[in-house]
């Protein structure tokens, strides 16, 4: 994300029209695209989208540049999506129940675990990170990419470190199968 | 024994123990499952952007308005009067069940857009006229109030307007409890609703 023209986030302040706008343009891919690693659907991501965006013109008066914009901004997006997976998790975890267990095996016995035999052919990284359990991927996507400490994250969601820690475990163990090449030996 | 994934993600963030950190020296395949998993992060944050697939302002624009105009719930009154013309129009030129289907998804929706517009008269009549409210009670009021503008927003989406489904039944069911937690908190002045 880029920043922001002071001149523009003045204006956007006053709730001028043309500002927002130009703000929700300059966001929306990033915002997007951050709401689609968090949630489980298209549609859930663009709900997530539009609130953060009332969100941010709600609270914009109060956002005094201590950091960018585009950080602020992130923020509330991850804020917002922990939210909502709080509020769903029992749903989320019911039908994340099925793959927990092959998860945990694997995240356990480290990167000597043989591929589990369902494993569908090699995926690129996209597409193999689209089928990561929810929790697990909104969980790798902000500590590995976003930066967020374990603690964080667990303060985030209502969970522990060691919860976070192991849902990150959990989904490279599955991404080191999706994106194994079938070829490849694992190490005893 | 090799250290577990957990273990190398933690010698990866520099997060190791002692120990840990100690077996990764000294076992050339941890040191290279930790650099595996070094590139899987960084092709992680390098994966391209992506774009809604369709363009969200006119609705955020219009919740956006909504919200700034006192509140009025405006777009209610349309978006109901256009989803009842809807309806009629396609249990019109089609029949057998899925004609009946849609005439109980049209029904209750004419049933919940009563609902919100009693809801609507309630809160208009309660309305504070400007006296002052505590800060807690005006922050619920607000989000109360940004739940509503963003479910107005989605039914304000032309699929919404144009096509009854279940999906427009059941925003208009949030949003019938939204604006009857709404007229408890002006009318009690509680900051609990149950939400």
């Amino acid at each position: 994300m880029t920043g922001v023209d002071e001149l523009l986030l003045a204006r956007a302040k006053t709730g001028n029209e043309a500002a927002l706008e130009t703000l929700f343009r300059q966001f929306e891919a990033p915002v997007y695209t951050l709401a689609r690693r968090l949630t489980r659907t298209p549609h859930d991501a663009e709900d997530l989208l539009q609130e953060t965006f009332l969100e941010v013109v709600r609270s914009i008066g109060g956002f005094r540049g201590e950091g960018s914009f585009a950080g602020w901004i992130r923020k509330v997006t991850a804020s917002k999506a922990l939210m909502r997976l709080r509020k769903h998790g029992s749903r989320v975890r019911e039908e994340e129940l099925s793959e927990e267990l092959a998860d945990a095996v694997a995240a356990h016995r480290g990167h000597g675990v043989a591929p589990i035999a369902t494993t569908p052919e090699r995926l690129d990284l996209e597409a193999a990170l689209a089928r990561l359990p929810h929790t697990a991927r909104a969980v790798t996507w902000l500590h590995d990419v976003e930066g967020y400490s374990h603690d964080e994250i667990a303060a985030m969601v209502g969970k522990t470190a060691s919860f976070s820690k192991s849902q990150l475990a959990r989904a490279h163990a599955r991404l080191r199968e999706m994106l194994a090449p079938a070829s490849e030996e694992t190490c005893t | 024994m090799h250290l577990s994934l957990e273990d190398l993600l933690a010698a990866r963030d520099g997060e190791a123990t002692t120990e840990a950190a100690a077996h990764a020296d000294s076992c050339p395949e941890c040191t290279a499952e930790i650099a595996r998993l070094r590139a899987v992060q960084r092709a992680l944050a390098a994966l391209p952007e992506q774009r809604p697939p369709q363009d969200l302002w006119p609705a955020l624009r219009i919740a956006l308005a909504s919200r700034r105009h006192h509140r009025r719930w405006v777009l209610a009154g349309r978006t109901a009067a256009g989803l009842a013309a809807a309806f009629t129009l396609v249990i019109g030129v089609r029949g057998g069940l899925e004609a009946w289907h849609e005439a109980k998804i049209a029904r209750q929706t004419r049933e919940l857009v009563a609902a919100s517009q009693r809801l609507e008269h309630q809160l208009r009549t309660a309305d504070s006229g400007g006296r002052v409210v505590s800060g807690r009670i005006a922050g619920t009021i607000v989000q109360l109030e940004d739940r509503i503008a963003a479910i107005d927003a989605k039914l304000s989406r032309p699929r919404a307007e144009r096509y009854p489904s279940q999906d427009v039944v059941s925003l208009w069911q949030e949003r019938v409890r939204l604006l009857d937690a709404l007229v408890s908190v002006q009318t009690t002045r509680t900051t609990y609703v149950g939400l």
